[in-house]
Order: C-alpha cells, then sequence, then structure tokens
C-alpha cells in the first residue's frame, strides 16, 4: 500500500462528501434547521395577524426573509462542529497532512449547502403563507442575488465563528453574540437588496447595486480573513 | 518568573503626567468651545428639516457643545480598538502573552471611550434631532461596535484555558475591527426608504472651532494612553502576585 | 532528583538516526510553564513509555511531538525534519492513538476507514480500508456504525485508523484507559504484531504495563525531565521506587 500527497482538491471533497453522507445519514442539523424554520414562520403568522394592507407584509418581507434565515443559520451551525468534537475527529484532522484551510472550506462548504436546502423549502413556504395575496413584482428573481451572497457570508464567517465557539462554555449563545454583530452589515445589505427587489419600485436599481457591491465587498474580506486565520483558531 | 524588570518603567510614570496633560488639554478645550468657538447655526443641517417634530434650520444649537467631548471619544474608542487589532496580530505571530494582555487591556479602554460616545451621542441626538434613537450610520456602527466588544469580553470569559483564550480573542479582535468601517460603509452608503440619513457638513468648522476640537483629541489620547499602562501595569502586578501565590503553595 | 542522562548515553543514541529527536523543549504561557528544557533522543524501532503524575505535561510532550501544539522554544526534530518547518510531512508517517477514538460514530467502519485512507492519498482506499478490518478482525462488523461498537472494539477501530497511513511512528496516548480486561488483552496482541518496524511513543498510567512494553523510559514532573534511560539498564523495583520519590505518595 502507497501513498502520494493527495491533491488538495482530492481532500476537499473527502472532507465534503463525508459531511454529506453524515448528514443525510442522521439528518441532525436539517431536521433541527428546517423545524426551526417553520416554527418561526408560525411565529410570523401571529406577529403578522393584524396587519391587513398586503402591501405592508410585501414591505417588510425582505427583513423577515432575513431574520428567518440568520436565526436559522445560528441553530445549523451550532451543530456543524459537535460530531467533529464528539469522539476527538477534528484532532484526528489536524493530524492528517492536510492544509486548515482546506479544513474551512470544506466545512464552510457543507454548511452552505445545508443552509441552502433549508431555504429552499422555508422561502417556498414563505412565500405561500404571506405572499400569495400580493402580486409580486417582475423583479421577483433579483431576490436571488442577496439569498446568494448572503448565504454565502454567513456560512464562512459562521463557520470561523463555530470553531471559535465550539470549545467554548454556553457555545450556543456565544455564537449568537459574535455572530449577529458581526454580521450585521452583510444582514443590512441583504435585507435592503431584497427589500426592494420584491417591491419592485422604479429607483430600484439605486438600492440593489450598491447593497449588493457592498455585500458582496463583506463576503470577499471577511471569507479571506476567515481563511486566513483559521488556521490559528482551529489548531488551539 | 514572568517579567522581572520592566522595560517601560519610564512609560509608567509618563502615564501620570499624560494623563494630567489629558486633563487639562480636554478642560481647555471645552471652556475655549464655549468662550470662543461661535455658535453654531442649524445651518449645520442641510436643509430645513422637520426632526421629531421642530424644525432645525436656524436655531442655535449650544447642544452643538456636546461635538467637542463626542467626537474626539469616538476617534479615541477607535483607535484603541486599532490597537486590540493590531496586539492581536502580533499574538498570533509571536505567541507571547502580554501581547494578549495589552490587545486586553486596549479592549478595555476602547469599551470605556465607546460607553462614553454613546452616551454623549445619545444627548446630541435628543437635543439635535430630537428623537432617542434612530438607525443613523454613525449611531448603528457605534452600537454594532458596543456590542462586537461586549462580545469580545464574553468570548474571554467562556474559555478556560489561557492560550485558546488569548488566540480566540486575539482573531476576534482583528475581525471586529474589519468590521467595523464595513459596517458603517454600509450603513451610510445603502439608500433606504425607511429611514432618512439626516447628512451633516463637518467641513464647515472654523479655525475657532477646530482648535478646541483638537486640544480635546490630542486630550483624550492622552487620557486614554494613560489610562492603557496604569491598567496595564495592575494587571501585571496582579500576574506576578499570582504567579508568587503559586509558587507558595509548591 | 536524579538526572543520569549523561553525554557519554547521548553519543550512543547517535549511531543510528534519531526517529524523534527533542532539544530544550519548553512549552509555557505567561506563568504557567507545562514543559520545562526537556532534551532526549529517540532512536528507530524503539517504545517510549512517558510517566508521570497529572499534570507533569506528558500530553502536552505527546502533542508538541505529533505536531498538535507548538513549542514556546526549543527543538524537535521527527525523522530528521524540523516541526517548525515541515509539520505536513511529519504529519504523512505518524499515526496517533488517544483515548478517544478519533472516528466519526455516525459513520461505519468501513466508511471511517475509508475517508482517513483518502486524506491520506492511499492508492486504493476501499482495498485498505479491507485490509485494516481485516487486521483489526473487525471484518464482520464492517458495515455497522461506530456508534453501536463496544469500547473494545472502538478502540481496535481507533488503531486500525491510526495504522492506515503505515506510520513510522506512533503516539498511544492512554490507550488502555475504559478498556476491560478481555480488550485489554486484544489491544496487547494487536500492540506485538505492529511492533515491528515502527517506533512507538506512549503516555500511560500503567506503570507495570508501560515499562513492560517500553525500551526506554522518560519520567517528568512539573515539566521537568527527571528521568531517561533505556529500559535494559533499569530493573523495575528500583524504576519504581524513583517514580514514587518522584511523584510522591500520589500513587500508591
Amino acid at each position: 500500500m502507497n501513498s502520494t500527497r493527495p491533491s488538495t482538491f482530492t481532500q476537499y471533497r473527502t472532507l465534503l462528501a463525508k459531511d454529506i453522507r453524515r448528514e443525510f445519514r442522521t439528518r441532525e442539523m436539517l431536521t433541527a434547521m428546517g423545524i426551526y424554520a417553520v416554527l418561526m414562520l408560525v411565529v410570523f403568522g401571529a406577529a403578522l395577524a393584524t396587519t391587513v394592507a398586503a402591501f405592508d407584509i410585501l414591505q417588510m418581507s425582505g427583513g423577515l426573509i432575513w431574520a428567518l434565515i440568520v436565526f436559522t443559520s445560528l441553530l445549523g451551525l451550532t451543530r456543524s462542529f459537535s460530531y467533529e468534537k464528539e469522539e476527538g475527529a477534528l484532532e484526528a484532522l489536524l493530524l492528517a497532512p492536510l492544509d486548515r484551510s482546506v479544513i474551512f472550506l470544506s466545512k464552510a462548504s457543507s454548511n452552505l449547502l445545508f443552509l441552502a436546502v433549508v431555504e429552499l423549502i422555508a422561502l417556498p413556504l414563505f412565500y405561500f403563507f404571506f405572499l400569495t395575496g400580493s402580486g409580486l413584482a417582475p423583479t421577483f428573481w433579483m431576490t436571488l442575488g442577496p439569498l446568494i451572497v448572503g448565504t454565502v457570508g454567513i456560512a464562512g464567517i459562521g463557520t470561523l465563528l463555530a470553531t471559535i465557539t465550539m470549545g467554548t462554555r454556553g457555545k450556543d449563545v456565544l455564537l449568537a453574540v459574535l455572530f449577529i454583530p458581526l454580521i450585521f452589515p452583510l444582514l443590512y445589505a441583504c435585507v435592503c437588496a431584497t427589500t426592494v427587489a420584491l417591491l419592485g419600485s422604479e429607483m430600484i436599481m439605486d438600492t440593489y447595486v450598491p447593497s449588493m457591491a457592498l455585500a458582496i465587498g463583506y463576503d470577499v474580506v471577511m471569507i479571506l480573513v476567515s481563511w486566513l486565520l483559521y488556521d490559528f483558531v482551529v489548531s488551539v | 518568573m514572568t517579567e522581572k524588570k520592566h522595560p517601560l518603567r519610564g512609560l509608567d510614570s509618563a502615564a501620570v503626567v499624560l494623563l494630567a496633560i489629558g486633563a487639562v488639554l480636554t478642560t481647555v478645550a471645552f471652556v475655549l468651545s464655549f468662550v470662543s468657538a461661535p455658535l453654531v447655526y442649524g445651518a449645520a443641517v442641510d436643509a430645513p428639516a422637520l426632526i421629531g417634530g421642530q424644525m432645525v434650520t436656524n436655531k442655535l444649537l449650544l447642544s452643538q457643545k456636546i461635538f467637542y467631548f463626542h467626537m474626539p471619544v469616538a476617534v479615541t474608542s477607535f483607535v484603541a480598538l486599532l490597537f486590540t487589532a493590531i496586539f492581536g496580530a502580533l499574538f498570533l505571530v509571536r505567541r507571547e502573552r502580554r501581547y494578549d494582555l495589552r490587545a486586553k487591556v486596549a479592549t478595555e479602554i476602547a469599551l470605556v471611550f465607546i460607553l462614553m460616545t454613546m452616551v454623549s451621542g445619545e444627548f446630541w441626538e435628543r437635543f439635535e434631532w430630537g428623537v432617542w434613537w434612530t438607525w443613523e450610520p454613525r449611531l448603528t456602527t457605534y452600537f454594532i461596535l458596543m456590542l462586537l466588544v461586549i462580545g469580545y469580553f464574553i468570548l474571554r470569559g467562556a474559555v478556560d484555558d489561557p492560550e485558546r483564550r488569548a488566540v480566540f480573542a486575539s482573531v476576534f479582535g482583528i475581525i471586529a475591527f474589519i468590521d467595523v468601517p464595513i459596517c458603517f460603509l454600509v450603513t451610510r452608503l445603502v439608500p433606504t426608504s425607511v429611514h432618512p440619513v439626516i447628512l451633516r457638513t463637518d467641513s464647515g468648522l472654523g479655525p475657532m472651532m477646530l482648535l478646541p476640537l483638537m486640544l480635546s483629541l490630542v486630550g483624550m489620547f492622552c487620557i486614554a494612553f494613560g489610562l492603557y499602562r496604569f491598567r496595564l501595569r495592575e494587571q501585571r502586578l496582579r500576574e506576578r502576585l499570582e504567579a508568587l501565590k503559586e509558587g507558595l503553595e509548591d | 532528583m536524579m538526572t543520569p542522562e549523561t553525554d557519554a548515553e547521548n553519543r550512543s543514541f547517535a549511531t543510528d538516526l534519531p526517529v524523534v529527536e527533542v532539544h530544550k523543549l519548553s512549552k509555557s504561557f505567561g506563568a504557567r510553564t507545562a514543559l520545562d528544557n526537556v532534551s532526549f533522543s529517540l532512536p528507530e524501532g524503539a517504545f517510549l513509555s512517558i510517566f508521570g503524575p497529572n499534570g507533569a505535561g506528558k500530553t502536552t510532550l505527546l502533542r508538541v511531538i505529533s505536531t498538535l501544539e507548538r513549542p514556546s522554544s526549543g527543538a524537535v526534530r521527527v525523522f530528521d525534519l524540523d516541526l517548525k518547518e515541515q509539520p505536513e510531512a511529519i504529519r504523512e508517517h505518524i499515526g496517533f492513538v488517544s483515548h478517544r477514538s478519533l472516528l466519526y460514530p455516525d459513520l461505519t467502519a468501513e466508511e471511517n476507514l475509508e475517508f482517513t485512507a483518502r486524506l491520506y492519498g492511499m492508492s486504493d482506499p476501499a482495498r485498505c480500508a479491507t485490509h485494516m478490518l481485516a487486521t483489526v478482525e473487525l471484518t464482520a462488523r464492517r458495515h455497522d456504525l461506530v456508534r453501536s461498537f463496544s469500547r473494545g472494539m472502538t478502540q481496535r477501530l481507533a488503531i486500525a485508523r491510526a495504522l492506515i497511513c503505515d506510520p513510522h511512528l506512533v503516539f498511544l496516548d492512554e490507550p488502555y484507559s475504559g478498556l476491560d480486561p478481555h480488550a485489554v488483552e486484544i489491544l496487547d496482541e494487536l500492540l506485538a504484531t505492529i511492533r515491528q518496524r515502527r517506533s512507538f511513543i506512549m503516555v500511560s498510567h500503567d506503570l507495570q504495563k508501560g515499562f513492560e512494553l517500553s525500551t526506554h523510559v522518560l519520567m517528568l514532573a512539573k515539566g521537568r525531565k527527571e528521568l531517561f534511560a533505556e529500559r535494559s539498564e533499569l530493573a523495575f523495583e528500583s524504576f519504581a521506587n524513583q517514580y514514587h520519590a518522584a511523584v510522591g505518595m500520589e500513587v500508591a
């Protein structure tokens, strides 16, 4: 049995495949996040019970969608490292001839994937519950932009923070305490972009373009920094 | 034992002097701001605007004096946070305990100045804009900044192992510092229909206003640095005491 | 306090290439010192047992040599590679068995081994896994989740995981803890079969067992080296007495 130094991409694929295989066997993160998302929709239903005009809901829905995504992702992120810790499997990864940034990239990818799956279920439900009454603007499809950019950013910075908090006391609360202020700029930009895309007003590009530019800028800067600093965080 | 001699002892005695200088400078600045700086007319608001139910175009704004305190404090807190990030990076590279201690103390100073910024900002808003809170870019940014710094200390409190704590705090300090300007840019540049952005032109500062502002700024820097040195010395002495105690137990 | 290691003894190792060379290694943070100026050199094929009371720095030493923690000062060379310069090259040829399994409980035995084989870039991961399963006699349970395994079976699989990359140096961090007598027996047999061509570093609380397995012993107390010697130079009785003298009354 001989070994050659595996390519970084092979290692990335191996790690990602492990996460996916494990998740589709236990469905731990997906069920938790899915149920939580549905429950949040129920809460929104109660919160919006007295909102009569459909336009009001349309105006708010950008914010509501992002509230849903942020809190649901928090739930998933805290779980994403629990099984790496359970029997010390993360230590085995650190002992392997493996660049630590590959661990970051694969974990961020799997988090992104699971988050996307939950969004694919939760967002149509959101539409079904709240937006069927109000006609969608023709610019509706443009919400895809902030959704993709926002989810990528959440998965990236969230993976770094989840790595930090996994070994701490009271990790669930701590992750929220660190995560929400840090992603505030991204959240703000994504909410603005999503809202204008849903409303489809004439001046849409005035808000949409700077929002998206800043959200993309945030993603690039933050993921780069997380990627650079990940070695320090994961190996102590 | 940790540190037998302090190569920076000179700085520690300078801290007292700096604190005194800072106190004098800021006091002079405040006096000047009332005596010599002209009152600002509502012209500082771009156009006649209805804020909190009152028009603020042509009103003498005495509350503008807060500005001579508020702005230097805000700048100082951000500079303190810059040092958190720098010491954090130094720690990650060199792995020496002292950098972590410095980063922590710098963040403590940052927190003190952020709280002062928030309080003075609150008065400012109430009297100038007529509201207690608005999601205005600078306010939002400082609010987020405050949450990040509080998060920094909660993170430190949640990790037992000192080396892990130092690494995590350093990394978070660096990210938080990068996050703040982005936060300001986003809240500033993304126009929203919900909250009108109140534009103030700060460029209209005459020399009689600039002087007290600068004095106040330099004074605040002196105070911050003095406090930083004091706190650092206190922490180091405490550490040596702990080490001595442990030595006795053995 | 005894430091029987002399220059003469150091030179006797110098003839064959040392697998691990630790030179003035210290690991400290602030006022806390985990390792204090530890030096030793281990020839190829050796089995080093590290002894010492809790908090003596045994596990820290193991973690530093296995690239998990970085030293504060001093130099460590493994396979004649510098630990700080080429940690990844070292990682290719080391295996680590801990008292935790380092496995994924929700993957099957085979999936766990295949995953590790892929990570190390083995040419045929599936065959590799099959071979290792046979070595640790778990072929019958290959498709079962690790979560359903007994402690002893998990530990065997953990050893298979550690050996899948065919390491030259194997670290054992209290591998016997939590095992029942039967599992200990199986582990003993397993260790005997894998000893050829490999070097071992083990941390153990079990004085007798650690001493019997070893070719070299290292005793640590408060992060300092109390004793480093070849086992053949020591009698167990005198070694045990020395150990108790160094540790105090902590160990009965």
